[in-house]
Parts: C-alpha cells; structure tokens; sequence
C-alpha cells in the first residue's frame, strides 16, 4: 500500500441560495473524482457536503503520487515494419497508434529468437499528487454549473461563482495544496460561525475538520438536519398528539439557511386564528420559513416553530422579534381579509372588467361570461338535474371574483381559496363555495381534481376557454412558449373528462369558440375547431403513449377521429390488448385492411349487385353484414374490446376474398360489384379505428 | 420608545459616520422623485465604469401607489432609504455591512442576522444583480445587491449596493408597532418629535394627490415630453441632464399608475419607453464621461 494522506477542499463563500448549493454538493464530489480518475490519482471514499457558506469536499486516503508506468511492447518483425526505403510502413503506423505513440519512435532491437522486431517503449513518470490536486480542485471550482440559476462576478474579478468566494481550505495531510480562483489563495484555515466562532480557524489534517468545524459553531448538513429534527420531535413530545408540519421544500431551505441551527417556538395573537388558514400557513411557511403547529386534534395552533442561526443565549430577543413580523405580516392578512368580506361578491365580479385577462381576448369579466355559459353545458352533458346546472353557473360567476380582493391581490396562491371562504361568507351554498376553492385544480399532471361534478364543470369551463381563445387569436402553445399554460390546461380537461365520461368535448369546443364570437371575436370558427379538435388528438395521444399504449394502436384510434377521453383512451388499449392478444391475425388484418383501403372507390357507393356474387364474395359480404351489427353493438354498449374481436372476424372472409377472386376483372359490372364489396368492408372499420396503420410497423 | 435605542436622525447620522469612517462620500439625496436610492445618480451611472467610487447617502423615496392616507401602519408613499454602493465590492463587504448594525446600537452578536437569497431586476433601468435580504430576528431590514448589470451593460468592476430600509429597521429598534410612532428626535424639554409628527399630514395629503387628484392628462404630457427633452440632451451628448429627464418621466408615469389610469398593455409599454431611454443615458454616460481618458470627466463634475 502507497503512502497516503486525506484531501479537503472547502470553497467558503458569502451565503450561498439553497437550491443550488444542494446541486453543487453533488456536482462537486463527482466534478473532484472525475478529476482524480482521470489523473490516475488513487484514492478512497469521498464526500461532499455543505453550509450556506461552504461547499466542502473530503477525500479519504489519497495517494501521494500516482504509480509509474513502464511499459515495452514488441511489435511486427524488422523487415515488415519498415519499407525498402526505411520509412515505417501501415503495420509499423498500424502497431504505434494502438498503443499511443508516434511510429517515429519506435525502436529496433533483437528479440531471444535472434530476430529484429520493432519495439514500443512507453514510460509515464509517477507525478507527485500535489499539482494534481492543484489543478482537480481549480477545475472543479470552475466547472461547477449552476442550473435555472445564474452566477455572479464581485470586485474586479472576472470569474464567477454563484456568490462571491471568499476563502478557500485545501489540505493534503497537514500540507496546503495550492489553489487559487478569482481573487482567493488557498490556506489552512476555515471560518467560523459569524458570532459562535468568528474568525479564522486552523484546520490540521482533514480528519479533523469536521471537530474544528464544529468548535467553531458550524454544523455541516447532515448534523443541521439531525439537530433540527430532534428539536421538531422535542417540540412534539411537549405537545401532546401535536404535529410539527415541515414540507420538503421549506424544510430544506430551513436547513440550509443556518449553520447553528437552534430550534425556537413562537406564538400569534388568538385573533389571527380566524383568518384563513392557508393564509396564514402560506405567511409563515413561504414568507418566514416557519413551521406551523398543529393540535392533537389536526387544528392549527397559534404556536409555530421557528429555526434559529443566532446565539443560543439571544433566544428570546430572537422570538420575540420574529413574533413581532409575524403580527405585522397576519395584521395586514386579517385586515385585507375583513376588508374583503364587507364587500359583496358580485362587486368584485363587476371589478374584473379593470382586469386584463389576454390582451387580444379582454378582460377576466367577459371570461366569466364564457364560463357561465360553458359550465352548465358541462353538467347538462353529464346528464345532471337543473339545480346541479343553476350551482354552475352560479359557481362560474363567482370564481374569478376574489382576483379583485385585497388578500388574494397580496397572497396570491390563495386565489380560489378565498373565494371559496367569501363565497361561504355570502351565504353561498357549499356546493358552489366549494366549487370556488378547487376550480384551479388540477394544477399539474397528477393534481387532485375538483371534488365535484360543479367544480369539476367550473374547471373544465375555464381551462377549455382559455386553450379556446389561445387558439382563436393563432397564439396555440409552441416548443419554447406557453405563457397561458394552455399545455397544462389541456392536461387537466383530458383528466376531469375522464372522471366525466359522459360528457363530450366536441361541443364543449363548440360552445366555448361561439362564446368569443358571440363577444366579437373575429376568427374562423371552423378551422380553429379543427385546430383545438387535432391539439386534444396530440395530448391525448401524448397520454395514451405515457400509459404505453403502442403507437400504431394509437394511430389506428386518432385517425377516427375520436376526442373524448375516455372513449379515445379505452378504444387505443383495446386495439392494443387485442393486438398483442393475436398479433399475426390483426397484422394479416391490417395488410388486408390497406389494401382493401387502396382498392376502394367511395364513388362507387356500397349498394351491392348480390345477384352475380361468387362463393367468397358471398361470404365476405356476409360477414361485413354479421361485423357491421356487432361493431355497432359494441360500440352503443362502449365495449371496444368487442369491437375489435368483431373486426377480428373479418380477417378469414377478406383472406379468402383477395385468394379467390380477380377484382380488377375484365368485366366493369363485375369489377365494380367487387369494389363496391371492399367499400362495404372499409367501412365497417371507419367507427373503430384506422386499422391499416397497424400493418405500417413492418 | 425602548430603552436606550437611536432616534431616527441618529440612526442616519450614525450611518453616515460609518461610512464616511469606511472611505465613502456622503452624499445628499438626489433633487428629484425617485422611486428607489438605487435611481440616484451616485448609484446608477457611477456604477457603469472602471472608476473605485464609494458613497453613502440617505434616499426619500416616492412610491405613489403604496400611499394609505396616513391610515396604515406599515405602509408610506413617501419614506426613507439609506443606500451605499461600493465599487469595486470589497472582500469584506459583509462584515462591514454587519459593522454598521452594530453602529446603529443592533449588534449582529445580539441578534439572528441572516442573508437571505434574494435576486434584484429592475426592468426600468436594465439592471440586474444577485444578493440577499438582510433579515434581522426574521424582519427583513437590508437588500445587499452584487450589480451585475445595469442599463443592459456588463458592470465592471462589480459594486456592491448596500439598501437600508430606515423606517423598518427604526420601528424594531425602537419597538414601536406604527412606522409614525418612531422618534425621530427631541425637543430642548425632552418631548419627542415623532415621524408622524414630521410626516403624517404628508401621506395623507400626498395619498389624496396621487390617487385623486393628479392631472392625468397633464402627466401624460409630462412624460411625453420628457421623454422628448431627453432625447434632445443626449444628442447634445449630456447624458447627466438626459437621465434627470428620465426620473421625471418615471415619477409621471408612476403618478399615471396610482390614478389608475394605465392599462396593462400600456403599462408594458411606458415600461418599455422608460427603459429606453434609461439605457441610452447609461450608454452615454459610459462613453462620454465613465470612460473618457482625456482627463475631462474630472472637470465635469459629475453628481
């Protein structure tokens, strides 16, 4: 075993941002191995980890130098090697190039058979690990990438790091290994804690750098994490049955905004609880990093948890003070919030003419407007009653009204939800408050619907217009822009339509293009239709592919032109299922499929002359007969695996049809007769899919 | 009032001796309405250049549309910033930062201090820098602001801008709940003199104005032709007259705004017009003055 010795590198910088810091820490440690690989330096385990203001990477028994390399390889024979003019020939440039030199210097040598070959010599000196180190760490530094971030230059200094870079720790053993960057030299000291440890400290030997660390009052991520946890879990413990709530994102931001982290309780004023709560857990969680408390019971208690990077001693100065924010911030929520519930909510629905809701398609006022008239649509074709259809439209009207109020102007997450809590404040029934709150959702792939059929219709009414009106002014979604989120609205109408089976989007699209026009919108309601119709095909081919379903099963269902999500998404997996279920016959099925496709002439009409038929045409018009019932059967009742075993059936008769008969005969009554039959057969495919485009895949 | 804390006049004038005590020059606010310190010709132009330049100075800013008629606690038309801008940023920009809480009777020891990620744009001005809010005890007090850009053009080197929010920082040394209770000094008998007493009329008059009463047509004119007199100076090759121009047409439209005569679309667009002519200004004031070499831009004496 080589002599060896650990390796620190710590990068300290002025507060680095959370998000990025957590990508660097596993950047580096992959940027430094790389490095270390490549140089052929040798070396044991390595981690990396951080503080906002430090990123720290520490590599155990790293080789003072890399091993020699010496190497003598023997080549082809003398006289091949080398040409009657004693140049090296291919062989000679053939056997140099494999293994890394130039032919020029190749050797000539007798080998212990007395013959001359040509020899490869190759020696790499051992390289001392220091300058190695040198240059990993500085590549490193330099290499880091910053993603969905920028980063920045300070001082006079032309290379960047995502905040200014103020010292840098780097020791091999006790040896300072040399690097530099922007306006910083390496040493072997680290800093401290800002008040628990201020200054700088000597780091003796990497193995020691975690106790200096922490001497000096910094703790690196893991143990921030750890103390903060069992600080939560104490917290907890206090409080019988309560709950800390701390989610992902906010937690991590938590720990990464301390390097001494002391965990705090802090408590509002009784009155605040009855503001909203989401306002005042977005307040807290987003705007003050705090952690709500709940009770036993699943309430929200006037106690919150609050992560300190203070003294330990300053605790209450430290409270104190962040309950004072606090009360400031939730001050200005309650009276935003009383405020709005003195105003009634059909004023707000009035003000939205001042909002701008697209530039081309007007103001959020006229959007309701198209709501109201879409939703009840919605809930009509869901079959529903007129109470159900009066809650839409009634929930319609109101759910862009708190836009306009003061609380969601200033917490604006919480649009949806303060209508809900207004709405119920106005004697609104549940139904329709309710509808109010979640009409936003879903909010993503994956999101929670609306909970019922109302804020279901409200939903759909309101993404459906604006994936409409995006359309009409010849602004749909491209690669690089989607401001309106019309992609994700989309998403969302497929998703509530499929919980909505009953209800079809034809004339949703229908209704929603007619409401801009009946507005005074100028467009070519046709050709959009088609547009929105084809734009819903690809989303929904887009799931239908998510959900692994085959692409030519989902090709065969678009062609069809079938939109409805439900039905789109059954039909492609049934065609599918069936497919893999006798993949030769539906193969055999679709090659006669196309051809019969190719041969047809819809001219010709499909009324049959059953006078001069042959014994397979016979039959193959029996069936078309037999598969047309069944097809349309199956299809009433929404069996579409049905469907395709009738379609199945055919496969013998046109078989046998294209086997025994000439349809390109000599005779035009007969030829005619023949080709009116391959209409008839078509055509019993055209409700279920485009079977053809199954054969194209071989 | 708590215990021994700063008067409003004290905090700034302690400020300014810090700083001055750190190589600045104290510098008085700019003779105009500006929404921000930032719009300071002590900040923005000097910012663009090779140039070391330090400096300090308090800031009235004027935010038309947040006036509340005097009737809410926390929020002013009319306040204070106190700014610092040190360029090229220094190795301790921090530290001194932390140094001058202390002066003004925070010591960072004694509190939770932390630099909280906050990036800063301004799309009026073409400016762009990474930073943090200060927040002191979880109150944000301080933007700490590494420029980057500034009037769409590369700064170099980087100056540091340090944006103290007076009245915030006064309301919690001073523990009053109501930005008009904070003291701003005493009388001879010991009778204080508070900001509501030097400001309140102020914000109600001025929340009137901006809400009610200002001209609309007459703003819109102002900015038009402001816009115009700028374009005259900067052909003149006066960039420091021209930007003077651009705070005027910046405070029209910011007065357009509170009457609540701009819609979205032309928002974008005044905007983009003030913009405009804010990046022709920096990219005057950078060739004509920032980067002459014949030794001019001494004589003229540039704000």
């Amino acid at each position: 075993m080589a002599d060896t010795r650990d390796f620190l590198l710590e990068i300290g910088t002025e507060e680095m941002p959370s998000a990025p810091l957590v990508h660097a820490t596993k950047q580096i440690a992959d940027l430094v191995r790389t490095g270390l690989d490549e140089a052929g330096l040798a070396h044991g385990e390595l981690r990396s980890s951080q503080t906002p203001r430090r990123l720290v990477v520490r590599v155990s028994d790293v080789a003072l130098a890399t091993k020699e390399v010496r190497e003598v390889k023997r080549g082809p024979a003398a006289s091949i090697a080398f040409g009657p003019d004693g140049l090296p020939t291919k062989a000679a440039a053939g056997f140099a190039r494999k293994f890394g030199i130039d032919a020029a210097s190749l050797v000539r040598r007798d080998d212990v058979d007395g013959r001359e070959y040509v020899w490869a010599e190759k020696y790499v000196a051992s390289r001392p690990a220091m300058p190695i180190l040198t240059q990993v760490s500085e590549a490193a530094i330099a290499g880091l990438e910053w993603p969905n971030y920028r980063s920045q230059r300070w001082g006079s200094e032309h290379q960047g790091f995502v905040r200014p870079i103020r010292w840098i720790c780097a020791l091999l053993g006790s040896e300072v290994v040399p690097v530099t960057y922007a306006d910083v030299t390496s040493s072997n000291t680290t800093r401290g804690h800002r008040v628990l440890g201020p200054g700088e400290h000597v780091v003796a030997d990497p193995s020691c750098y975690e106790a200096t660390l922490e001497s000096a009052g910094v703790l690196l991520a893991d143990r921030r994490d750890q103390v903060i946890r069992e600080g939560i879990e104490q917290v907890q413990a206090e409080r019988s049955g309560s709950r800390v709530d701390t989610p992902k994102g906010t937690y991590s931001e938590v720990v990464n905004l301390c390097e001494h982290p002391t965990v705090l309780v802090g408590t509002f004023d009784e009155e605040f609880l009855q503001v909203p709560h989401e306002i005042i857990c977005e307040s807290m969680l987003s705007n003050q990093r705090y952690f709500p408390i709940y009770d036993a019971k699943g309430a929200l208690t006037r106690e919150f948890v609050v992560v300190s990077n203070a003294r330990p001693e300053v605790s209450s100065t430290v409270v104190d003070g962040n309950e004072r924010v606090v009360r400031a911030r939730l001050d200005d929520a309650k009276f935003f919030y009383d405020e709005d519930l003195k105003v009634p909510m059909d004023d707000f629905v009035e003000r939205l003419d001042k909002v701008v809701f697209q530039e081309k398609l007007g103001t959020m006022r006229q959007k309701v407007a198209r709501m109201e008239a879409l939703a009840p649509e919605v809930v009509l074709g869901a079959g529903l009653g007129a109470d159900v259809v009066a809650s839409a439209a009634r929930a319609a009207h109101l759910a862009k009204a708190d836009l306009v109020s003061q609380a969601v102007v200033e917490f604006t997450n919480q649009q949806g939800v303060m209508g809900g809590y207004y709405a119920q404040a106005a004697g609104e029934t549940d139904e329709v408050a309710l509808a109010i709150r979640e009409h936003y959702r879903p909010r993503f792939a994956g999101d929670e619907l609306p909970s019922g059929v109302v804020g279901k219709a409200v939903a759909i009414a309101d993404k459906l217009d604006t994936i409409c009106g995006m359309f009409a002014i010849d602004e749909p979604p491209t690669g690089s822009s989607d401001p309106f989120a019309v992609r994700r609205a989309a998403i969302g109408v497929i998703a509530m339509l499929r919980a909505l089976p009953e209800v079809h989007l034809k004339p949703l699209v229908e209704r929603a293009l007619r409401s801009y026009a009946e507005q005074g919108l100028s467009f070519d309601v046709d050709a959009v239709r088609t547009d929105v119709e084809k734009f819903f095909q690809g989303r929904l081919a887009a799931i239908a592919k998510d959900e692994k379903i085959a692409p030519d099963a989902i090709d065969a269902v678009s062609s069809v032109g079938v939109i409805d999500p439900g039905e789109f998404l059954a039909r492609a997996s049934a065609l599918d299922d069936a497919r893999s279920k006798q993949p030769e016959l539906f193969e055999d099925l679709a090659t006669a499929y196309a051809r019969a496709a190719h041969l047809a002439d819809p001219e010709l009409g499909v009324i049959i002359d059953e006078t001069i038929l042959g014994t397979a045409e016979r039959a193959l018009l029996d069936a078309c007969e037999r598969g047309e019932r069944n097809v349309s059967a199956a299809i009433a009742s929404g069996d579409f695996g049905a469907a395709c075993e009738a379609l199945a059936e055919l496969r013998e008769p046109i078989d046998r049809f294209f086997e025994d008969v000439l349809v390109m005969d000599e005779d035009t009554s007969a030829r005619e007769n023949r080709l009116r039959l391959l209409n008839r057969f078509a055509n019993v495919f055209a409700g279920v899919a485009n079977i053809g485009v199954l054969s194209k895949k071989k | 009032m708590s215990g021994n804390s700063m008067t409003f006049q004290d905090m700034i004038l302690s400020l300014q001796h810090y700083w001055a005590d750190r190589g600045c020059t104290v510098m008085q606010p700019y003779d105009s309405e500006v929404g921000a310190g930032t719009f300071h010709t002590a900040t923005l132009l000097r910012s663009l250049g090779p140039a070391a330049w330090r400096t300090c100075y308090p800031q009235p800013c004027r935010r038309p549309a947040d006036g509340r008629y005097g009737e809410n606690p926390n929020r002013l038309q009319h306040y204070y910033q106190f700014q610092v801008v040190l360029k090229p940023s220094p190795v301790d920009s921090q530290d001194l930062y932390l140094g001058s809480l202390a002066a003004i009777g925070l010591d960072p020891a004694d509190h939770d201090v932390r630099f909280v990620e906050d990036d800063w744009e301004s799309p009026t001005l073409g400016a762009w820098g990474l930073g943090w809010e200060v927040w002191m005890d979880g109150m944000e007090v301080t933007q700490f602001t590494y420029f980057q850009q500034v009037g769409g053009i590369e700064v170099d080197p980087v100056p540091v801008e340090i944006t103290y929010g007076l009245e915030r920082i006064a309301m919690y040394a001073q523990g009053v709940n109501s930005v008009y209770d904070i003291v701003w000094s005493y009388l001879p008998d010991g009778t204080p003199m508070t900001y509501g007493d030097v400001f309140l009329e102020n914000e109600r008059e001025f929340s009137a104005y901006n809400f009610e009463v200002a001209n609309v047509e007459m703003m819109r004119e102002k900015f038009d032709e402001y816009e115009a007199e700028c374009h005259s100076c900067l052909e003149r090759k006066l960039p420091l007259p021209a930007y003077d121009c651009v705070m005027k047409c910046s405070h029209a439209f910011n007065l357009l705004d509170s009457r609540g005569a701009i819609s979205a679309t032309e928002r974008a667009n005044y905007i983009l017009r003030v913009r405009t002519v804010a990046k022709l200004c920096c990219e005057s004031y950078l060739s004509e003055v920032a980067t002459k070499t014949d030794g001019a831009s001494k004589e003229r004496g540039v704000a």
